[in-house]
């Protein structure tokens, strides 16, 4: 007996052995030696060997106007698009259901989110046109000036934010709809019977059942926000100045784009990891594995 | 008093759907216009002809613009075609026989579980830095291989985790007989669990590809030419003068997301399963 359950146990490892050689060799390793490199000043261009410098990196970071700057847009972003979108989202999920037609919305809603971010950002460039641009249009209709959306610091800003509602509100929603679709109508029903009417029935019982998914969406949608690169690079390219350099975007420019200083990119990308595996580890304790997995 | 609620309440849609659908709209509607039409005040929202000329190569720009975007799309289509398929193959075998040993054997429980959604979260930047300097010594930039193998890192967690789902909802009794009849797990995998979850492969592999399609940061950093660059590179190598020729970029636009648009309509529920971790079953 103990040599079939031993050799069931060696199957299963043989089977996990590829997926475990894909993680080490593309990411335990490649991430050992940023950590390695980040002590160290290596530039592409210089064709010398990397030299020690300790906390050097780190410590410019600090000093880093441009680094700053990206640092407060990501902030930006964070605290400007990610709570419109969970509002936004959780409003149209309330919105659309039970409504003529609500398949054929939800199937529209699922196309900003679905498309390649860049053919998103190649729309919105257009969209923004200063000149010809339909949002100065749209603008201009109601009586506003035309808005320099991708020459202004602020408006280039609020340019970004918008565009990432448009994307991923739509993720939001379909998340919440679909949480909200699977409450019990017992639950609902047993509400309206204790009097709970309309607007008190979505406050106190359906929005408490789905918070443990809105907690869930809120840190995803935080995570990638932090990721956030795409639509930069198409829309804006970081500009004007290096307003709407996201902190990927930064990392980008410094590690192969313009600086191939691949040691000082290290160092931001690792700062950049330790953000993402604390709001991750958080994300793991919200998932409730054990049920889902039924591990 | 009913119908007034009603009334707001069609309105606000009919708004909330408009911000979600013109954008795309006007990406579609670009593509078919002529030169003429893409840059006027008022903007043309209904334009008065349609022409295939953008997606042909035919359409006229104007002076300093770079009309001839897509007569050159065959090779970058051709690349994101096979990296794709590539990323499709590779992510959705490794998954499955992963998910098999964690659905079944339970291996590395929840250690491995929170491992392979950590993963999942990295920031495709941070891995990029360091690839771009490992396969530079491996001599794999600016091949496929580059792309299919970084295109691995986040499609491979994301298929095991919808494949462990499906898995799971497999009897177990089907497996024990298959022992009792004198099968291997090698076997017991290939015979049962596989054809019994085809729609689940199908779905990992279709997601997969769609992943690896639009894929950009990657494909930026590992490629430099046509010879691997696939369709996003493309589309961003044309965005960036300051006279773009809107129409033939939109139907490149459009090409690069037509395949994404209907695959997606109909892996829609796996997709929702995935994207949460099973926090919604979709």
């Amino acid at each position: 007996m103990q040599t079939i359950i031993q050799r069931r146990k060696r199957i299963a490892f043989l089977m996990v052995l590829p997926l475990l050689a894909l993680f080490i060799g593309l990411t335990i390793y490649p991430f050992a030696y940023m950590i390695y490199i980040s002590f160290h000043d290596y530039s592409l261009v210089s064709f010398e060997p990397p030299q020690f410098i300790g906390f050097q990196n780190y410590q410019n970071i600090y000093s880093d106007l441009t680094a700053r700057s990206s640092v407060s847009f990501t902030v930006f972003l964070l605290a400007m698009a990610v709570p419109i979108e969970i509002f936004l989202g959780l409003g149209i999920a309330f919105l659309i259901r039970d409504v003529f037609g609500e398949r054929v919305f939800r199937g529209l809603l699922l196309i900003p989110m679905m498309i390649p971010p860049v053919v998103a950002g190649i729309a919105w460039k257009m969209l923004y046109n200063y000149e010809f641009g339909p949002v100065n249009y749209f603008l201009s209709l109601i009586g506003y000036s035309k808005v320099s959306w991708l020459g202004n610091h602020i408006f280039s800003r609020l340019g970004v934010v918008m565009i990432d509602v448009w994307q991923w509100t739509p993720f939001v929603f379909l998340v919440l709809y679909a949480g909200l679709r699977s409450i019990p109508q017992e639950i609902v029903e047993a509400g309206y019977v204790d009097g709970a009417s309309g607007w008190n029935a979505i406050r106190h019982i359906e929005i408490p059942l789905i918070k443990p998914l809105i907690w869930v969406v809120l840190i995803i949608r935080s995570i990638d926000a932090l990721k956030l690169f795409d639509i930069v690079y198409m829309v804006t390219f970081g500009g004007p100045g290096s307003s709407t350099h996201s902190y990927s975007f930064y990392i980008y420019k410094a590690g192969v784009s313009f600086g191939w200083d691949i040691g000082y990119a290290s160092a931001l990308s690792i700062l950049l990891l330790l953000v993402i595996a604390l709001l991750t580890n958080f994300l793991i304790r919200f998932l409730r594995l054990k049920e889902v997995l039924e591990l | 008093m009913k119908t007034v609620v009603k009334l707001i309440k069609g309105m606000v849609i009919i708004i909330v759907m408009f911000f979600f659908i013109f954008p795309i709209y006007w990406l579609i509607m670009t593509a078919f216009k002529k030169s003429e039409e893409w840059f006027t005040w008022p903007p043309s929202f209904i334009p008065s002809s349609l022409t295939m000329g953008n997606f042909l190569g035919l359409e006229g720009g104007f002076f300093g613009s770079v009309t001839t975007a897509i007569s050159t799309i065959t090779p970058y289509l051709r690349n994101s075609i096979v990296v794709a398929l590539l990323v499709a193959l590779l992510s959705t075998l490794i998954a499955a026989l992963a998910a098999y040993a964690i659905s079944r054997f339970k291996w590395g429980g929840m250690g491995f579980v929170s491992w392979i959604i950590s993963i999942r979260m990295l920031p495709p930047i941070a891995s990029a830095i360091p690839l771009y300097v490992i396969f530079s010594r491996l001599h794999l930039i600016n091949s496929w291989w580059a792309l299919v193998l970084s295109h691995l890192i986040f499609t491979t967690p994301f298929s095991t985790w919808i494949l462990i789902t499906f898995f799971n909802d497999i009897p177990r009794e089907l497996d024990e007989a298959a022992y009792v009849d004198g099968a291997g797990t090698w076997q017991s995998f290939r015979s049962i669990i596989l054809p019994l979850s085809a729609p689940g492969l199908a779905a990992v592999s279709t997601l997969s590809f769609i992943q690896s399609w639009g894929e950009f940061m990657m494909a930026l950093v590992l490629t430099t030419n046509d010879k691997a660059q696939t369709l996003p590179i493309y589309l961003g190598r044309f965005i960036t003068g300051w006279r773009i020729a809107w129409g033939p970029l939109a139907a490149a636009g459009i090409v690069t997301m037509a395949p994404v648009i209907l695959f997606s309509f109909i892996m829609l529920r796996y997709l929702i399963r995935g994207l949460t971790f099973g926090a919604v079953k979709g």
